[in-house]
């Protein structure tokens, strides 16, 4: 009886995950036929970028296989992405294999995104708990100070600490720190500023503060948080728990977000992420570097979707009962 | 509010300085260190650094041995000996030998190699080892002054298998030469480590380099300043005020082989007749497009004034829009309320850029706005590299663009005037020039060849191609703590073992 009921949760669990995983692999392939696409709608290629003769132009394009079909080149990128070969960049880093390049690219840019992820819900929240259900400056301020785009925010702190760095370097008031001048150097400063800008800039604290306010006053609403009240027991576990499957569905959403964010953060404070990287593949026409970081965008887009549901189906009972 | 938390910020973060390296800055990283697969400048740029050429130049820009010791050339000029220097290492320790150099030029003629500077051995006919350290060129045809052709870089022959050489071999991120820096390491933020070869045949004067990709050229002074750089390659010139005025740093004039024009695409009507392409060069007034850009000396051919082969009996074409409406006249059009027009309808033009070419934006804008007032309809556009390689080298697909042309002292215009020139994307054909150039190219006699290429400028400049514009001053900005410097006004880093660095 035991085992019938385990096996008939374990079904009811599998079948509320057939259906993210169908699209999560949909999205992916869909994602890597896109980008394909728009690579080969950009003009010129990437032989242009390296041949100055027509000859040499014609023997890359050979090399390379620029010269099969859409379908045909997309076709085999798919078949080889599966054996977890992403093939050899062809401009960036000639040669090199692009999950090679990717890699450590992706752990760099992996900490901008989730330090952004944690650093704006807890910003967000926090906030919320503050400022819900009153009238505050606190929010207008948030909302203020967000709506910055993230490449002037990043441009404009960047700017600000190193003329005030450098103006105590020369009073005589400061040594030289590790991290100046950004964005030359790379630290722990410069990854702590990405961070920030992420998770604040072009109105991404702003969303998730309001959204966590609404969440917050619907659930202080809510019958069982009465039940609870005149019952004497602590809110604030019934108010997090219950905010939980809200703010995992902003924060999957959230996640593509900031990767769009992270092309222009990583580009303005010179960190070599996939962001980055995607930038100078496109601009070198470098079409298995740039499907290679469109597969890790894509797999942390759909991965951040997919373990949100997971994160609401343990939650959430009743997801698991409509299963 | 904000300067007590950054200030916070800034001592929580603080320590000591740092810096041994001499940093340099580049727009984009090398791809490849392998000057088999030469691209761009910063790729140029690092090849200086770690390898060698048979020669090189002295600081007049005269050929000078390198990897040579000494060289014989035949009395009929389509041979040459060339003696390699005794007790040159490769940086891996192995000893230099003739099949060096052999291998080299063998890679870069080989097809398969699908070298990008295959153009540089192509009047190699053949190439052998005589000796352990002797090499001999056979010529395709009577040259002159081969050791000025002799400059490519060598490569180790052991570290390769027949000869072949592929892009995407090893050697691409841990080159081996015989220059005066070995590459140490690519580093995860793009930059480049580069240690001192203590076996190079001069003392080097600099320990480490360190190259530096920052991809926003205006924030490359700014590191200037803050010492977080110790050289910059070129100095944009906005900002050059603020780099004199500095104390820590001093400025390098240096003249550059390269020229800025604007190129017809005589492929195309209207621009196929001389007196629209006339008409159009005698409405721009060059300085005015150059002041905002820096200052240079305007040209009136294809070379710069320092040249040789500049005629400087060739004048300006001179900007003056009562001339201009003469020649568009003549071409048969005619000045209406909206501009110049003929029974085809009004002359308009699109004025295409490179993006990434410095100051390009500056120069479009004045110069529509110059062609404008005078009548023209002009449009503009900028492309971003593959779009500029695919719409202008591959498709001859534009109207007028804005571009410039460098050139290694060979200064050999024949690619982009030459009918057959590869390199001729106007579609400019004219039986006299070819004639001139090619026999320039095959003259044993360097005055004749002076003499033919000078005429060469003469035609070319009556028959407005382009309208030739300028070429730059540039200036390199090095910090006052490297002293000794020189820069070489093509590949910078050519005399940089004299460089001297204090700590």
């Amino acid at each position: 009886m035991a085992n019938d009921e385990v096996a008939s949760r374990l079904a009811a669990g599998l079948r509320a995950l057939a259906r993210p995983c169908a699209a999560f692999a949909a999205t992916l392939v869909g994602a890597i036929f896109l980008a394909q696409f728009l690579l080969w709608l950009a003009p010129g290629d990437a032989a242009d970028v390296v041949a100055d003769t027509p000859k040499l132009r014609e023997a890359l394009v050979r090399e390379w296989g620029l010269d099969q079909s859409l379908f045909k080149r997309t076709w085999l990128f798919l078949g080889h992405a599966l054996t977890g070969d992403l093939g050899l960049s062809l401009t960036y880093r000639p040669g090199a294999a692009v999950t090679d390049l990717v890699a450590p690219a992706a752990v760099r840019s992996g900490v901008l995104l989730v330090g952004a992820l944690v650093t704006s819900l807890v910003a967000g929240v926090g906030l919320a708990f503050v400022t819900a259900g009153r009238k505050s400056l606190a929010r207008r301020l948030v909302q203020v100070f967000s709506v910055v785009p993230v490449f002037l925010m990043a441009y404009m702190l960047m700017v600000v600490l190193n003329e005030t760095t450098f103006s105590l370097m020369e009073s005589g008031t400061l040594a030289r720190p590790d991290w100046f001048a950004l964005p030359d150097q790379d630290s722990h400063l410069k990854t702590g500023l990405a961070i920030v800008v992420l998770a604040f800039g072009s109105s991404a604290l702003t969303e998730i503060h309001v959204a966590s306010e609404q969440e917050l006053q619907r659930i202080r609403r809510a019958p069982f948080l009465d039940a609870a009240r005149a019952r004497g027991a602590r809110l604030a576990p019934h108010l997090i728990w219950n905010l939980v499957p809200p703010l995992t569905t902003l924060a999957s959403n959230r996640a593509a977000f900031f990767l769009g964010g992270l092309i222009i953060v990583e580009k303005v404070l010179h960190l070599n992420g996939v962001g980055a990287m995607l930038w100078q593949a496109c601009r070198l026409r470098d079409y298995p570097l740039a499907l290679g970081i469109t597969v890790v965008a894509a797999g942390v887009v759909c991965g951040a979707r997919l373990a949100g549901d997971l994160v609401r189906v343990a939650v959430d009972p009743r997801l698991r009962a409509r299963a | 509010m904000k300067s007590p938390m950054i200030l916070g910020l800034v001592l929580l973060v603080a320590g000591p300085a740092t810096g041994a390296a001499l940093r340099y800055a580049e727009d984009l990283a090398p791809g490849i260190v392998n000057p088999l697969f030469t691209t761009s400048m910063s790729e140029a740029r690092v090849n200086e650094l770690v390898f060698d050429g048979l020669f090189t130049d002295d600081e007049d820009l005269a050929s000078t041995p390198a990897l040579a010791a000494d060289w014989d050339l035949s009395e009929d000029r389509k041979s040459m000996t060339v003696h390699l220097r005794e007790g040159v290492y490769w940086q891996d320790g192995t000893a230099l030998s003739a099949k060096d150099v052999v291998f080299t030029v063998q890679a870069m003629k080989d097809p398969a190699t699908l070298s990008s500077e295959a153009g540089r051995v192509g009047w190699i006919k053949k190439v052998e080892a005589t000796g352990d350290l002797q090499v001999q060129f056979t010529f395709e045809q009577v040259e002159v002054a081969p050791q000025d052709k002799l400059f490519f870089k060598i490569l180790p022959a052991h570290l390769f298998n027949g000869s072949v050489v592929r892009r995407g071999d090893a050697f691409r991120t841990q080159p081996i030469g015989t220059g005066p820096y070995k590459l140490v390491s690519y580093n995860e933020d793009n930059s480049i480590t580069f240690a001192r070869n203590r076996d190079f045949r001069d003392t080097v004067g600099v320990q480490e380099l360190v190259m530096r990709e920052l991809s926003d050229k205006s924030y490359q002074a700014k590191l200037m300043l803050y010492e977080s750089l110790e050289a910059l390659i070129r100095v944009l010139p906005r900002d050059l005020a603020v780099l004199q005025n500095n104390r820590k740093v001093e400025l390098y004039p240096y003249q550059t082989n390269s020229w800025w024009y604007l190129g017809f695409n005589m492929a195309r009507a209207p621009f196929n007749e001389l007196n629209i392409r006339q008409g159009i060069a005698q409405m721009i007034d060059v300085p005015t497009l150059l002041a905002p850009v820096g200052t240079g000396e305007l040209l009136s051919g294809p070379y710069v004034k320092s040249s040789p082969f500049y005629n400087h009996e060739v004048p300006l074409v001179e900007n003056d829009g009562f001339l201009a409406g003469g020649s568009l006249e003549e071409a048969g059009y005619r000045l209406g309320p909206s501009g110049w027009e003929n029974d085809d309808g009004p002359l308009t033009l699109t004025l295409t850029a490179p993006r990434m070419m410095e100051d390009a934006q500056e120069i479009i804008i004045n110069l529509q706005s110059q062609l404008q007032q005078n009548g023209i309809t002009v449009a503009v556009e900028f492309l971003d590299e593959a779009e500029w390689k695919a719409r202008i080298w591959r498709n001859q697909d534009f109207d007028l663009l804005l571009s410039q042309w460098s050139f290694d002292r060979n200064e050999d215009v024949r690619d982009q005037f030459h009918s057959k020139g590869a390199r001729n994307f106007g579609g400019y054909a004219s039986e006299t020039v070819d004639s001139l150039l090619d026999r320039a190219r095959e003259s044993s006699d360097p005055y004749e060849k002076k003499m033919l290429l000078r005429e060469s400028h003469r035609v070319i400049h009556d028959d407005h191609p382009m309208v030739f514009l300028w070429t730059l001053d540039s200036y390199a900005a090095v910090n006052t703590r490297v002293s000794h410097v020189v820069v070489h006004p093509f590949y910078f880093f050519t005399y940089v073992p004299t460089w001297r660095m204090t700590k």
